[in-house]
């Protein structure tokens, strides 16, 4: 090959790398990571999940989950070091048009008179991960969230328990966000890292 | 003792951990849907406009009468509206939750779904009444992604002065563009056959022997209840008597007529043990020299219908006015004495030619399969002094199905009429 083809490639590369490296970090920005103490919270707030289809449920007085997992991957993207998967029940009370949350794997916890942003925050801060002890202050973390409204036509088909702890169990869900979502099913990922415990603590 | 105490105490200690992990108990469903706490205000079903016949089954229709006054459950709304669509026969039926009148009360309506494709064959009327003889009136029809046509066959020897028999075709776009408006094509041939008494009685060139109408329609769903349909009915028919005017040959004469009906339909059928409905139309026909019509003249009709229905009662009661001013063709002309008005008489006493004034009412009742009736009107021409008629009548009633004999009441002696048939 020749020096200034090979100069050109070289150049392209360097391009779509920085290219990459802005879009990564545009994307990144979605998801926010804040430590509070040994507590590891997330917030996201220019996703709104909480619209389209599942809202329009949702104002049809119909209750409509939310699976939630979360992600810590250290020293490498791959390598998970901690999970946290929930449920959200999410209802709308037409009276009052406000929303109401039910958490529904432990430890189960409802509250009510939510508007639509607040009803989001709660549920992202309830994946916040409790306890990063063991992870070393200084490795690279990644954070990856996935957000997966109930496919519809699954909540008609098998009916509404298994919205409930009863008709779903916490291996179930995790076997559910494991496999691909469905066309029909809204879904949402966000990603944040490479970043560090020692630099979250310094607000970073 | 005392470390027995603490070493039970630490026992339970752990087991309490050991609870914290397990999942928590399955909450109440009010704790998943807020809206669960609300009261069913009331429940209704939605169809289609040409679905509007379709009926749920009687105990669908009581379970879903039953829901008014409880708790919503989203469960037992799923649960319906899969039973519904089983009922109708629709693709899909949609729920729709909404705020009622009252605070903390909520309205449930299922929308039944459009029938993409389907094919229907249905007997829309069959008759025998004993002065007039055998009514039949059947047919197809075809739908294909929101379209539908139909075709069937006619005998009517009950509504006019003539018997009509022949072809009944037509095209319906339900939504045009939204579901408020619509579109209808209809095309009707048929032949005729008069009663002696109607021969005799009518004037030269008052007859005809065929006809054909081609009416194109638009309806207009103006609110849930009222609807409004405009178009034109452009009528040929082929007179064969002689016409005074036109000579001493037959000839096809036409009556274009501008229509328009308001209906307004409603029922209250839950939240009490009283069914109720209420129909009621007003229409105008008008044919006009605007549209070439030989024949001019203004035909007005109004109409109303209730309907009660509490256990195994019900009452029905029902009025009827029209006028007609100018020179209307006979299949214009108002009729009392069939299988729906003043029954027990024969319209071919009370007015072989049918006439251009119509006044008529009637009450029914029927216990279980029991039919008590009553009714009184008159129908007369211009220039005519009109003359009140009445008929009793009793019969069996089921579904859809009636067979009945009512009696004119009149001096002399009494000639009851018997009739019986489907889709009443």
């Amino acid at each position: 090959m020749t020096g200034p083809k090979r100069k050109q490639i070289r150049w392209l590369w360097l391009a779509l790398t920085f290219v990459a490296g802005v879009a990564t970090a545009m994307f990144a920005e979605e998801l926010i990571l804040r430590m509070q103490g040994n507590r590891l919270d997330f917030s996201a707030p220019r996703i709104h999940y909480l619209t389209g289809r599942p809202l329009a449920r949702l104002k049809n007085a119909e209750p409509v989950a939310f699976d939630i997992q979360v992600k810590l991957s250290a020293q490498q993207a791959s390598n998970v070091v901690r999970v946290n998967t929930a449920r959200f029940v999410i209802s709308y009370d037409l009276w009052e048009e406000r929303f109401a949350v039910t958490r529904l794997t432990a430890p189960r916890k409802t509250v009510s008179h939510l508007t639509a942003t607040e009803a989001e925050e709660w549920c992202l801060h309830e994946m916040s991960v409790l306890d990063v002890n063991g992870i070393a202050v200084t490795q690279p973390l990644w954070a990856h969230m996935e957000i997966r409204a109930e496919d519809e036509r699954e909540s008609r088909l098998f009916g509404r328990e298994n919205i409930s702890e009863q008709g779903i169990s916490l291996t179930s869900l995790i076997e559910r966000l494991s496999r691909p979502p469905k066309a029909s099913q809204p879904h949402w990922e966000l990603e944040a890292g490479p970043v560090t415990l020692e630099q979250l603590r310094r607000g970073g | 003792m005392n470390r027995l105490l603490i070493a039970m105490l630490a026992a339970g200690a752990v087991f309490a951990n050991a609870q914290d992990d397990l999942p928590a108990p399955p909450a109440p469903d009010a704790a998943l849907n807020v809206n669960e706490r609300y009261t069913v205000e009331r429940v209704q079903v939605k169809r289609k406009a040409w679905q509007q016949e379709d009926q749920v089954s009687g105990p669908l229709q009581k379970e879903l009468d039953q829901l008014a006054g409880q708790k919503l459950n989203q469960d037992t709304l799923d649960s319906l509206a899969t039973r519904i669509k089983k009922d109708l026969h629709v693709p899909n039926v949609a729920v729709h939750v909404s705020k009622g009148r009252m605070p903390d009360r909520v309205v449930v309506t299922f929308e039944a779904g459009e029938k993409e494709k389907g094919f229907d064959i249905d007997v829309e009327r069959f008759l025998y009444h004993s002065k007039q003889g055998w009514t039949g009136e059947g047919g197809a029809s075809v739908r294909v992604n929101g379209n539908k046509v139909t075709f069937g066959l006619v005998s009517d020897a009950d509504r006019l002065t003539e018997r009509y028999a022949g072809i009944q075709a037509g095209y319906e776009r339900y939504s045009l563009g939204t579901d408020r408006v619509g579109l209808r094509f209809r095309f009707q041939d048929y032949h005729e056959q008069w009663n002696r008494s109607t021969l005799q009685a009518a004037l030269p060139g008052e007859l005809y022997r065929t006809r054909q109408h081609f009416i194109p329609e638009v309806t207009v769903r103006v609110a849930e209840p009222l609807e409004w349909t405009a178009g034109v009915d452009f009528a040929r028919y082929r007179t064969f008597l002689p016409n005074p005017v036109a000579g001493l040959t037959a000839r096809t004469e036409s009556s274009n007529a501008a229509v328009t009906t308001l209906r307004y339909r409603q029922r209250w059928d839950s939240g009490s043990d009283y069914k109720q409905e209420l129909t009621a139309s007003y229409g105008l026909r008008s044919g006009t020299g605007f549209l070439e019509s030989d024949a001019i003249f203004t035909r007005q009709v109004a109409d109303a219908r209730y309907q009660m229905k509490h256990g195994h009662q019900t009452v029905k009661v029902g009025f009827m006015s029209g006028r007609i001013t100018g020179a209307a063709p006979m299949f214009e002309r108002f009729v009392l004495g069939n299988s729906e008005t003043l029954r027990g008489w024969n319209k071919f006493d009370v007015n072989p030619r049918g006439a251009t004034r119509a006044v008529h009412g009637s009450i029914d009742y029927i216990y279980r399969w029991l039919l008590l009736f009553y009714d009184t009107g008159s129908s007369w021409n211009v220039g005519e002094d009109p003359e009140q008629k009445q008929s009793l009548g009793t019969g069996l009633h089921a579904g859809g199905f009636e067979f009945a004999v009512g009696f004119p009441v009149k001096t002399g002696h009494a000639n009851p009429v018997v009739y019986v048939g489907m889709n009443f």
